[in-house]
């Protein structure tokens, strides 16, 4: 891996985004003229490589998939390591704030990236990873549709039966309301879906309803139930959704379940319905369909003709 | 905590985050409760695992096989030598559990080392500054962030024998070498499934636990594949405490050559480990293994049966060790005899080309600094500094 490449057979061009712990720019071979995203993280001399740097890397090496933005190299210079990434022209926050009505993207988009969103991770679940930060900002997309998953700087990898590290995951805006609500133990199927803070758990409520003991025995047990919660009653996904058919809004509500049994996984979630029509003509129903369709859907609409801005800040290699 | 509760173990680590703020009554009947909640959830958790659990056994077995270091290839380095080999672990054994690692992060860390050995020489006065860098490298891997230690700490364990520079140095050199492939699966991965899957209890599984940790002082196991570990480690755990027997029918012959050669080596462990698993988190498995092979040595004695003098024979209890492993038993030699050392392993012989090791390992008093000029004797074991280099 080292050796083959050096820092300087990329050229460097304009920023991305900045994080916590790296700086990306875009870059180019300079042999092949390829674009890539170029993630520079600094080495600290007191701590040396990163935690987030050791898992990224090595469990995107382990992460092979076609909705799992791949990691082609990783150059070490003296004070800093180069992670070279597959180019993508911006993220799924930046596309629906350009490309959305007031952030709503067309139905046949939100489909095909909510699949392909799924793809990337049952892929993560089947290879023992948790992405633990899944958000718009990381979800990365390209000029033909794709939809990846970016940034394993949180990642990890999972023993079974899952156990207790979900209380370090960081944002809290798409924590699963059990993690919210305390429980340690990570549910496959369970932080594929989910936006809030702990302020957000009466979000959720707001939407979901309040939950109680009659409708999840053993809540009262988490540490952080409280009795104070004010009451809603559950509001129907259709009327806040109404741009979603009927298929669309079943695969919801059951992602958005509250009780992590309750909800769907992500390979489950993949073989539902409202897929179906994604699937046609396909020779196996999981082989890789998001590509065509996603082509043939994004052009008659026009949505990714202009590429992203890429000005940005978004950090989501 | 509900399963294996090793992240957030209170007993054996000084370190405690949480029980020790929740005295009162109202946060005790909380904390029940929420340990009730707990074994729900991991039971919710097991469940729903059990949909991807192919996919993932699918990946593991493949990742284990790239992930095994190679014992032969450690053979032909120069300047290190398998008899040192009980001191390093010693001091890993020691740096562990002063951090408070994850169980997995140990068996990361001597798999991280043994693959780089398997792949650079390693020059005797490094030895100890690459198990160092492994042992960062899989602390940050596995563990949270607060619990990864701090390169000055580790340096004040090694004496300030490296400069702090080299540390950094190191590791970036073991993760080069390794091509950054960290996610090797531990063999407490295995265990655990196993452990879930068969409800055994939770001495069996310290006992595993210890006898697979007292694995990790032998070349013998360097390469064995941690799925045969954990199913070996389980078997003979399980006899040992008198437990039945379990047929999960993937037992095989590497299961049962691991066994057999496990139950050889577990007459001198470290004195270092045995005392980690005193303590009543870990169930006193040490001293219970070691009542379980004086009462053998005992039947042994009274006994006489025809085998060499010094090894203790397994009886009742003890057959159990042989007849787990169900079909395919009655190829092995000595398994009908009950013989701690098969009769295939002469007396003497049985550590095979490991005897350096053996001596050295048995030398008493066995604390895992050895003495160094100026930190000499107790003191400086007890403020866990540690001096291999010199020693060795």
């Amino acid at each position: 891996m080292d050796g083959k490449r050096h820092a300087a057979s990329f050229q460097q061009l304009e920023k991305l985004g900045e994080g916590t712990y790296a700086t990306v720019f875009k870059g180019r071979n300079r042999q092949t003229g390829e674009l890539v995203a170029l993630k520079e993280i600094h080495l600290d001399s007191e701590e040396g490589t990163p935690s987030t740097a050791i898992r990224e890397i090595s469990l995107m090496k382990e992460l092979k998939h076609e909705n799992i933005v791949a990691l082609h190299d990783v150059i070490h210079t003296e004070n800093k390591l180069m992670l070279v990434f597959e180019y993508m022209d911006g993220d799924l926050k930046k596309y629906m704030d350009t490309q959305g009505e007031r952030g709503a993207l067309k139905p046949p988009v939100i489909k095909s990236f909510m699949y392909q969103l799924l793809k990337g991770i049952d892929f993560c679940h089947k290879n023992r990873v948790l992405h633990r930060d899944l958000k718009p900002q990381n979800l990365l997309i390209n000029s033909k549709g794709q939809l990846k998953l970016g940034d394993f700087g949180l990642a990890r990898a999972f023993g079974i039966p899952v156990n207790t590290f979900s209380n370090e995951v960081v944002t809290l805006w798409y924590r699963a309301p059990d993690v919210l609500l305390g429980s340690r133990t990570c549910f496959l199927a369970g932080p594929v879906s989910w936006h809030y803070n702990e302020d957000q758990i009466i979000r959720i409520f707001r939407i979901m309803g309040t939950p109680t003991e009659r409708t999840w025995p053993g809540l009262t047990q988490f540490p952080e139930y409280k009795t104070t919660w004010q009451m809603y009653a559950t509001q129907p996904l259709s009327s806040i959704l109404p741009q979603i058919d009927a298929l669309g809004i079943d695969l919801l509500q059951r992602m958005l379940q509250l009780r992590p049994e309750l909800r769907i996984s992500a390979a489950e979630a993949l073989t539902h319905q409202w897929f179906s029509d994604l699937m046609v003509g396909q020779p196996g129903p999981k082989q890789h369909p998001q590509h065509l369709q996603a082509q043939q859907m994004m052009h008659p609409h026009g949505v990714i003709k202009q590429t992203v801005p890429s000005q940005g800040n978004y950090g989501g290699y | 905590m509900a399963y294996p509760a090793y992240s957030t173990d209170n007993t054996f680590f000084v370190e405690s985050d949480e029980t020790s703020q929740r005295m009162t009554m109202r946060d005790a009947a909380k904390m029940l409760a929420r340990n009730k909640q707990e074994m729900i959830a991991n039971e919710l958790s097991r469940l729903a695992c059990d949909e991807y659990l192919e996919d993932i056994m699918q990946h593991m077995r493949h990742m284990e096989d790239e992930t095994l270091p190679d014992a032969n290839l450690i053979d032909m380095q120069r300047e290190i030598q398998w008899f040192m080999r009980p001191y390093l672990i010693d001091f890993l054994i020691e740096a562990h559990s002063a951090f408070s690692l994850l169980p997995e992060t140990l068996f990361l860390t001597v798999n991280l080392l043994d693959r780089y050995c398997s792949k650079r020489v390693v020059y005797k006065q490094h030895y100890q500054l690459v198990g160092c860098a492994a042992l960062l490298i899989a602390a940050k891997y596995g563990d949270k962030k607060d619990r990864v230690p701090q390169i000055n700490e580790l340096n004040n364990m090694c004496c300030g024998l490296y400069d702090a520079g080299m540390f950094t140095q190191m590791e970036m050199h073991v993760l080069n070498t390794l091509d950054w492939n960290i996610g090797h699966p531990t063999v407490d991965f295995f265990t655990q499934l196993v452990v879930a899957e068969e409800r055994d209890s939770r001495e069996v599984e310290h006992m595993a636990a210890y006898i697979c940790e007292v694995a990790l002082y032998h070349r013998d196991f360097v390469s064995t594949k941690p799925s045969v570990m954990a199913r070996a480690s389980l078997a003979l755990a399980r006899a040992i405490l008198g437990k039945p027997e379990v047929n999960d029918g993937e037992w095989d012959h590497s299961d049962n050559v691991t066994l057999l050669t496990l139950s050889q080596h577990l007459h001198q462990p470290s004195v270092t480990l045995a005392r980690k698993y005193s303590s009543q988190y870990y169930s006193r498995v040490s001293s219970k293994l070691a009542d379980f092979l004086a009462q053998q040595a005992a039947i042994a004695r009274r006994g006489a049966p025809p085998s060499p003098p010094s090894e203790p024979t397994l009886s009742n209890k003890a057959t159990d060790v042989y007849s787990t492993p169900h079909k395919g038993l009655g190829a092995v030699p000595g398994v009908a005899d009950g013989y701690m050392t098969p009769p295939i392993t002469p007396d003497g012989t049985c550590f095979g080309q490991n005897n350096a090791m053996v001596k050295d390992y048995q030398a008493p008093p066995r604390c895992p600094v050895t003495p160094t000029p100026q930190s000499s004797h107790a003191p400086s074991y007890l403020s866990r500094t540690f001096r291999i280099n010199n020693s060795i």
